[in-house]
């Protein structure tokens, strides 16, 4: 019947199991939409469907993956649309060309050939990279990189199998290790030479990538 | 060494500091890896890489957190209702109470299920209070780019084949999300006028009962005293609210064209 003291209980049950990964939500939610009104929107809504189709969750489950796989179908749905992706992939190129040429004093161990560049990344190179990637590739860096999913959490939340979440992570983190890269040398973090030698590794594979991504679009 | 290990390196290798072996898989990675310097590097590259990755986090602003604390505080008084009558045995009962009660407030009341759309509530007070216009305009395309540029969701104005005539949109908000009012006047019916409400709203059920019209999946209501017909056109809410009678509203409906 009317039993309202059970709503009560489902609430309370509800908000003790999700809020605590609201920042996450949030978190994944900005890099997705890439601005915080956005991903506000993005997240209210997320939590309002988890809310209502809160039965549907298995209790003793991954409440975690629940919540973003909620999130992700909620974000292709209905925020995709609006973001303009193939602007941001074509213009990715011509911004990095005018507009940083911030030049750090080069430290003592950026002199190191042994030296990780990544650990002298600023968050908002980071950021800016991740910002940069196509839809499909950024989905999974997010989930694998941002949030730590295992590698069959994420095929469960993009409903695809594990291969496909691997060769997605795979690119998709070539991509963006590219990009870091150009800022790290833009930035004076890693010297010409030394960017040399690292592209070995951060391999340019990428524009079979964006080629690909845009006969999908 | 390099050449015979390009191929362990890069996926096997970033499975490995994903963390998606098992103990005895990584044991036996780890053991590689003190032998090998081109891998060992690789996976200190990958490690970094993670590391640097995690400082993209962004914690929630607290308002937010609070906000979203009270929308399922009130998604949980709203959908109480909703809920409730999803069970048969409560259907019955509390059938009989609304029935009863309906008698008593004599058509005061319509759907017990409108306590989870207010949003059309919201949108009856705006068009009952004609409120002035932000923006005016006679011709749809000029108020579609208008209100394109001051909503952050896709809308679509409806052109309609004859009667109604455009006056002007008023921006606004029901149940904090953005919504506009557009405004139209009906000369052939004395001047009455007709308010679009158009709203981003997630709820997957419109008020009313589902008919199929002109191809699109119209839900007819009424409360308060007007006839409403809601429809979805790329996941936004459109409602049309009008002192219409019923076969006027199909009418306007009919002819109505998202293009």
């Amino acid at each position: 019947m009317l039993d309202f003291k059970h709503t009560d209980r489902t609430r309370r049950e509800f908000e003790h199991l999700s809020l605590e990964h609201l920042d996450a939500l949030y978190s994944a939610g900005l890099r997705l939409t890439k601005n915080e009104r956005d991903a506000e929107d993005l997240v209210q809504d997320t939590f309002l469907r988890a809310f209502r189709f809160f039965d549907k969750f298995e209790r003793g489950t991954n409440m975690k993956a629940w919540l973003f796989k909620i999130l992700t179908n909620t974000f292709i749905n209905k925020y995709r649309r609006r973001v303009k992706e193939r602007t941001v992939v074509e213009g990715a190129a011509r911004e990095a060309g005018n507009e940083r040429f911030v030049t750090r004093e080069p430290t003592e161990s950026s002199a190191d050939p042994e030296q990780y560049f990544f650990d002298k990344l600023l968050s908002d190179d980071v950021i800016r990279s991740i910002d940069q990637l196509p839809i499909d590739f950024r989905l999974v860096v997010i989930l694998a990189d941002l949030q730590e999913f295992s590698y069959k959490e994420i095929a469960e939340i993009l409903d695809c199998p594990v291969g496909t979440v691997m060769s997605r992570l795979y690119r998709g983190r070539k991509l963006l290790q590219k990009n870091l890269l150009g800022y790290a040398v833009e930035s004076g973090v890693v010297q010409g030479k030394q960017a040399m030698e690292l592209s070995v590794r951060v391999e340019v594979e990428e524009e079979a990538d964006v080629l690909e991504f845009k006969r999908r679009a | 060494m390099r050449q015979e290990c390009r191929k362990l390196e890069e996926t096997f290798l970033h499975a490995y500091v994903d963390g998606e072996f098992s103990p005895e898989e990584s044991a036996e990675v780890k053991l590689h890896l003190d032998e090998c310097a081109t891998c060992a590097h690789a996976v200190r590259l990958h490690q970094s890489y993670k590391a640097a990755m995690l400082r993209a986090h962004t914690t929630a602003p607290h308002l937010f957190y609070q906000g979203v604390r009270e929308q399922i505080a009130e998604e949980a008084a709203h959908g109480r209702w909703a809920r409730a009558f999803q069970k048969p045995s409560a259907i019955a009962v509390a059938a009989a109470c609304v029935g009863a009660a309906a008698w008593f407030l004599a058509g005061g009341l319509s759907h017990p299920l409108f306590a989870s759309h207010s949003f059309i509530e919201d949108g009856i007070a705006l068009h009952a209070r004609a409120l002035p216009l932000d923006y005016a305009a006679t011709d749809p395309r000029s108020a579609q780019q208008w209100l394109q540029s001051k909503v952050d969701f896709g809308v679509r104005l409806p052109r309609f084949a004859q009667g109604p005539k455009l006056q002007g949109v008023r921006l606004s908000s029901v149940h904090q999300r953005q919504a506009a009012v557009v405004t139209y006047s009906l000369p052939q019916a004395d001047g009455r006028r007709v308010s679009l409400l158009i709203v981003d709203d997630p709820e997957p059920h419109l008020p009313g009962a589902a008919r199929r019209i002109a191809d699109r999946e119209v839900w007819l209501s009424r409360a308060r005293g007007f006839n409403i017909a809601s429809w979805r056109n790329d996941e936004i809410v459109y409602s049309l609210i009008t002192d219409l009678d019923e076969p006027d509203v199909l009418a306007l409906v009919q002819s109505a064209e998202m293009r």
